[in-house]
């Protein structure tokens, strides 16, 4: 019994020889990129996947050049899940400490998907001092704070669309339509959270400052799955648009019965399940004529703009299929990179000098030119040479999304559906 | 704009019904509340995907094959888990409930996240109904809710197994006396519940995407309509459910759509302070009464 003992203890002991010589004598210790995300949802899980394509490309071409150190990059990804309905903001910001107390970030990417958790989870990052990179939750409510407090919120960065600028995004798509069609009556449909609330109540006063007649607003709650009452409504008052706001899977019955009951309504803004090449196919080719916004350039390829294309590609290649989600992943991808300049700037992982570093951004990157303002937000445009890009396209009659705002990225002209005559 | 909702509701309550109908079946039957019926119903809705899409399977065997797969799934369920715990009913709850939990969680483990999860249309075609355009799903709907209704009031009715569970709903003792293999019967209830569901799934979620969450909605769909109809009956589920989807459309149309899904939990409370065993319930008629 004692020899067994003693046999078991030696080949332990040689085990860990083996181990301890076969690792790289003196080798760095890897950056680490906390993701704490709404991983059950398309928009975290891809995002998730684009950071983790990003790393790879850095670890391979050797990795992270920190005071002449190269040391390779991990991601440790935790599930916070608060994109779904009924699991309440105090969880997922344990979800956040947790990954922060146990993992050690150095820096955490993408970040809560509710505009509700980022900003009750502000709090803990600051706390904490780990630069922050989200690319989801989209309130303006997040600015403000680090603006109102900048020592203690300066860790915190947004990569992503925020609601302005995607009200700016929609403004501008509203007046191509009421130009080109003389459409001026319009239906919101929002989903019942912040960002969306925010997006719509922005919305409804851009409308009404712009000559347009508001003929409704509903909000449906997360989860709910029948549409056809309000678009019963917006047919009855002869809306011309149907502005929506949803990310929410089950929003994509809304298009379903838009079709099917021929609203003669233009379907305009941001309905989630309508954004990848897939929906064609899971849709069963019902959704051409929707207009549907991509909210960061490289989440769908552009013929006017590479290193969207670029990115998309890759991820193909790596993934087997396509991106599903218009918001998320190109912004992660870019995060990494961002991320990878701003330690090398700084030539230490500490997070002050990250951030230093990070507010001086400067780089032509997936999404266009990547730039903060003092809010720490990705400063936005319409030309991807000047500033990061958000997009409009539209779901051709024969399955494809062509690109129809803004001009610099324009791939073809808007349509109305077949069922719907211009006002004009 | 009333014709419209008065077809929509209408639409709405057979859904209602459609979900709740196998989860009233089993409780009637067999007494367990499966609350693992929104994971069986999404279940159903991924295996068929499965069958479609991975194994490419044709519509007319994968559909049958996700409804079978289900109802022995919840066979098992009753036979390795609940009968375990059988009649301890906080631990029937709390085992069904787990279980559920699990298999939806397992789903999103799994990676089935994203908006590719859908099931084709049994019916491509649009009508007009008293000037309403109604698609072709939502007749089948109708159709299969109908059918489905019908179905379990002869089956309970003119076949032996039927009549057993029937026997078993009204007094599962005597049942016992006349040789009745109650724990089977049971089994058997559970099955066809699950299957139920299963049907309902293949017919709803062509209407969208099937995702991880709608497993929890159903439930409470189907706890809704089974409260508020008295748990166990089947006329009071028809007329629950069609309670509560009119009340919903109506709300949506005329109200405010943030409200449509607070009617439902709206009715639960009502029913619970004015009438704890639901409209027609007779589990605790007697309690009532003193």
């Amino acid at each position: 019994m004692a020899s067994k003992s003693a046999w078991r203890v030696l080949g332990l002991a040689l085990l860990l020889l083996t181990a301890w010589t076969a690792a790289p004598a003196g080798a760095a210790e890897p950056i680490v990129l906390g993701v704490p995300s709404s991983l059950g949802a398309v928009e975290g899980k891809e995002s998730l996947n684009a950071v983790k394509l990003a790393v790879e490309e850095i670890n391979q071409a050797g990795g992270v050049k920190v005071a002449g150190q190269a040391r390779q990059m991990v991601v440790e990804a935790i599930d916070i899940r608060d994109s779904s309905p009924g699991v309440p903001v105090p969880e997922a910001l344990l979800g956040i400490e947790k990954m922060i107390l146990e993992k050690k970030p150095h820096a955490i990417l993408v970040g809560p998907f509710r505009s509700e958790a980022l900003l009750a989870g502000m709090d803990i990052i600051a706390k904490y001092k780990v630069p922050m990179l989200g690319t989801i939750a989209m309130t303006p409510e997040s600015e403000k704070k680090i603006q109102s407090d900048p020592e203690k919120y300066k860790y915190i960065f947004r990569v992503s669309l925020n609601v302005p600028n995607w009200a700016k995004l929609l403004g501008g798509t509203m007046k191509a339509l009421q130009t080109q069609f003389g459409l001026n009556k319009v239906y919101l449909m929002n989903q019942d959270v912040l960002w969306a609330r925010g997006t719509a109540n922005a919305m409804k006063g851009w409308y009404t400052a712009n000559g347009w007649y508001v003929q409704g607003h509903d909000e449906y709650p997360t989860g709910a799955g029948d549409f056809a009452p309000v678009l019963m409504k917006a047919k009855t008052g002869g809306a011309h648009v149907l502005f929506t706001c949803f990310d929410m899977p089950e929003s994509g019955i809304l298009v379903k019965q838009w079709k099917s009951q021929k609203v003669p309504a233009l379907m305009a803004g941001f309905i989630s399940p309508m954004t990848g090449q897939g929906a064609w196919k899971a849709f069963d080719g019902k959704i051409g004529g929707v207009l549907n916004a991509i909210f960061e350039l490289g989440n769908m390829p552009s013929q006017k703009y590479a290193p969207a294309t670029a990115f998309y590609q890759a991820y193909e290649k790596k993934y087997g299929k396509g991106l599903e989600a218009g918001h998320g992943p190109a912004p992660s991808y870019e995060s990494v990179y961002l991320l990878k300049e701003a330690l090398e700037k700084a030539g230490t992982t500490e997070a002050d000098a990250v951030v230093a570093a990070l507010e001086k951004t400067d780089r032509q990157g997936v999404m266009g030119r990547v730039k903060f303002d003092a809010g720490h937000q990705v400063i936005y445009g319409t030309d991807p040479k000047e500033a990061a890009t958000a997009c409009f396209f539209q779901w051709t009659d024969d399955g494809k999304r062509m690109i129809v705002y803004p001009p610099a990225l324009a791939e073809g002209e808007i349509k109305l559906p077949s069922w719907m005559k211009p006002a004009k | 704009m009333l014709q419209g909702t008065i077809i929509y509701g209408f639409i709405n309550s057979v859904m209602l019904l459609l979900v709740a109908l196998g989860f009233n079946l089993t409780f009637g039957i067999s007494g367990v509340a499966n609350f693992a019926f929104g994971a069986l119903y999404i279940t159903a809705g991924f295996l068929a995907w499965i069958g479609l899409n991975t194994l490419g399977l044709p519509y007319w065997l994968a559909g049958p094959a996700a409804v079978f797969i289900t109802a022995v799934l919840a066979g098992l369920l009753y036979r390795f888990v609940v009968l375990r715990v059988r009649g301890l009913v906080v631990s029937e709850v709390i085992a069904t409930f787990g279980v559920g939990l699990a298999i939806l969680e397992l789903f999103r483990f799994l990676g089935f996240i994203g908006f590719e999860y859908t099931l084709p249309e049994m019916l491509d075609l649009e009508v007009s109904l008293a000037g309403v355009i109604v698609d072709g799903q939502r007749l089948a709907i109708l159709l299969v809710g109908a059918g489905l209704t019908l179905f379990l009031w002869w089956f309970t009715r003119h076949t032996r197994t039927g009549r057993a569970f029937r026997a078993i709903a009204q007094d599962e003792h005597t049942a016992l006396t006349l040789g009745i293999n109650t724990e089977r019967v049971a089994t058997v209830s559970v099955a066809f519940g699950a299957a139920y569901a299963a049907v309902a799934a293949l017919v709803i979620l062509p209407l969208g995407t099937i995702a991880v969450n709608e497993g929890y909605h159903v439930l409470v769909n189907a706890l809704a309509v089974c409260i508020v109809g008295g748990l166990g009956s089947t006329l009071g589920v028809v007329v629950a459910s069609f309670m509560i989807g009119f009340a919903q459309t109506f709300t949506a149309t005329y109200l405010d759509t943030s409200w449509m899904m607070v009617v439902s939990l709206l009715a639960i409370l009502v029913i619970l302070l004015a009438r704890p065993s639901g409209l027609f319930g007779s589990q605790k008629q007697l309690e009532e009464r003193i």
